[in-house]
C-alpha cells in the first residue's frame, strides 16, 4: 500500500536503525490507521522535540492521503 | 551570531532565468557540445541534435548532501503519489554555507505546497532531519516547490530592509511575529550589511522572534 510504504521511507531516513522501522496497516471505520514501530532508541527521531518530527510526517502523509482521496490516521507505538 | 555572517541578500529571487540565458547563448556560439555527442556530425544533423538537447542541463548534485536530500525528496514526493518532478538546484555562490536546494515542479506542486506552505514545511524539516546525522556536518536545506519558498524569502527580504530603514529612522526596536529558523535566518541575512541597525532573536521555541536594534554609528 503507497501510504504504508510513505511511512516507511520517511520513518527510515530518519532513524539509525532502518532495518528496525515496521508500518502495521489495519481499518477503523473506512479510515486507514498506520502505526509506525521503530526501534526502542529511535523513538526521539520520529517524534523530535516538542512532536514536530511527528506532526511533519502527519503533514506529510495527508497530503499524499488527500490525493489518493483516502482517510489516515497515523500512530507511533512505543 | 553566526546566523548573520553571510550575506544572502536577496539573492533568492533567482528562477534559473539568467542559466537559461546563458546556455542559449553558449548553445549559439556553438561552443559546448553535450559529452558523448559526435562532434563530426553533418550539420543538418548538428542542428537537429542541438533541438533535441535539454535547453538548460539539469544540475548534478557535487556532494553527499545534496544527493541524500535530492533522493530522500524524490522517493517521498513519488510515494506521496503527486504528479512531479523533484531536481536539485545549484547552490547559490553567493551563500557562503551552501544551502541545500531541492526543487519539486509539475502538475501537483500546489499539493506539495499545501495550505500556507505547510506540506512544503514539513517536507523541508523531513529532509533536513534527514541528511543532517549527528557528528557530520550540518548544512541548511531550502525544499521549494514551484518558486514558492524563493518568493516567499525575496518579499520577507523586502521587508525586513523596509522595517530595517524604519528602525534606523525612528530609533526603536522592531520585533517580528515568532517565526520558523529558516524565516528568521532570511530576515538576519536581508540585514547583515543593513547600516545602522543589527538583528537577534529572543524568546524560546514557537515564541523565538527576530528583533531589529537601531545601533548608534559614527557617521562616516
Amino acid at each position: 500500500m503507497a501510504l504504508r510504504d510513505l511511512v516507511l521511507t520517511i520513518a527510515r531516513a530518519l532513524v539509525d536503525e532502518p532495518e528496525a522501522v515496521a508500518v502495521h496497516e489495519r481499518e477503523r471505520n473506512g479510515e486507514q490507521i498506520l502505526e509506525l514501530e521503530v526501534a526502542r532508541a529511535d523513538i526521539g527521531k520520529v517524534i523530535g522535540k516538542d512532536g514536530r518530527t511527528a506532526q511533519s510526517i502527519r503533514t506529510v502523509l495527508i497530503a499524499a492521503s488527500q490525493k489518493a482521496g483516502r482517510r489516515v490516521h497515523l500512530d507511533i507505538v512505543d | 551570531m553566526s546566523e548573520n555572517e553571510n550575506d544572502l541578500d536577496e539573492s533568492w529571487d533567482d528562477d534559473g532565468d539568467e542559466d537559461e540565458a546563458e546556455d542559449t547563448a553558449e548553445a549559439e556560439a556553438g561552443g559546448d557540445a553535450s559529452p558523448g555527442e559526435p562532434t563530426e556530425a553533418t550539420d543538418a544533423d548538428g542542428a537537429k541534435r542541438r533541438e533535441r538537447r535539454p535547453r538548460r542541463p539539469e544540475y548534478v548534485p557535487e556532494d553527499e548532501h545534496e544527493r541524500r536530500a535530492l533522493e530522500f525528496v524524490r522517493d517521498v514526493v513519488r510515494e506521496m503519489g503527486m504528479d512531479c518532478r523533484v531536481k536539485a538546484r545549484r547552490p547559490d555562490a553567493e551563500s557562503a554555507d551552501r544551502e541545500v536546494v531541492i526543487e519539486v515542479v509539475g502538475n501537483d506542486a500546489a499539493r506539495v505546497i499545501g495550505k500556507k506552505g505547510q506540506v512544503l514545511q514539513a517536507l523541508q524539516f523531513l529532509t533536513h532531519r534527514a541528511i543532517n546525522r549527528p557528528g557530520q556536518e550540518r548544512r541548511h536545506v531550502l525544499v521549494d516547490a514551484e518558486g514558492y519558498r524563493s518568493r516567499r524569502d525575496s518579499s520577507l527580504a523586502t521587508m525586513a530592509k523596509r522595517l530595517g530603514k524604519q528602525s534606523v529612522d525612528e530609533g526603536k526596536i522592531i520585533t517580528f511575529e515568532p517565526m520558523s529558523p529558516r524565516d528568521r535566518r532570511v530576515v538576519h541575512l536581508a540585514l547583515a550589511k543593513f547600516e545602522g541597525v543589527v538583528t537577534r532573536s529572543e524568546g524560546e521555541g514557537d515564541d523565538r522572534r527576530v528583533q531589529i536594534i537601531p545601533v548608534r554609528r559614527t557617521p562616516s
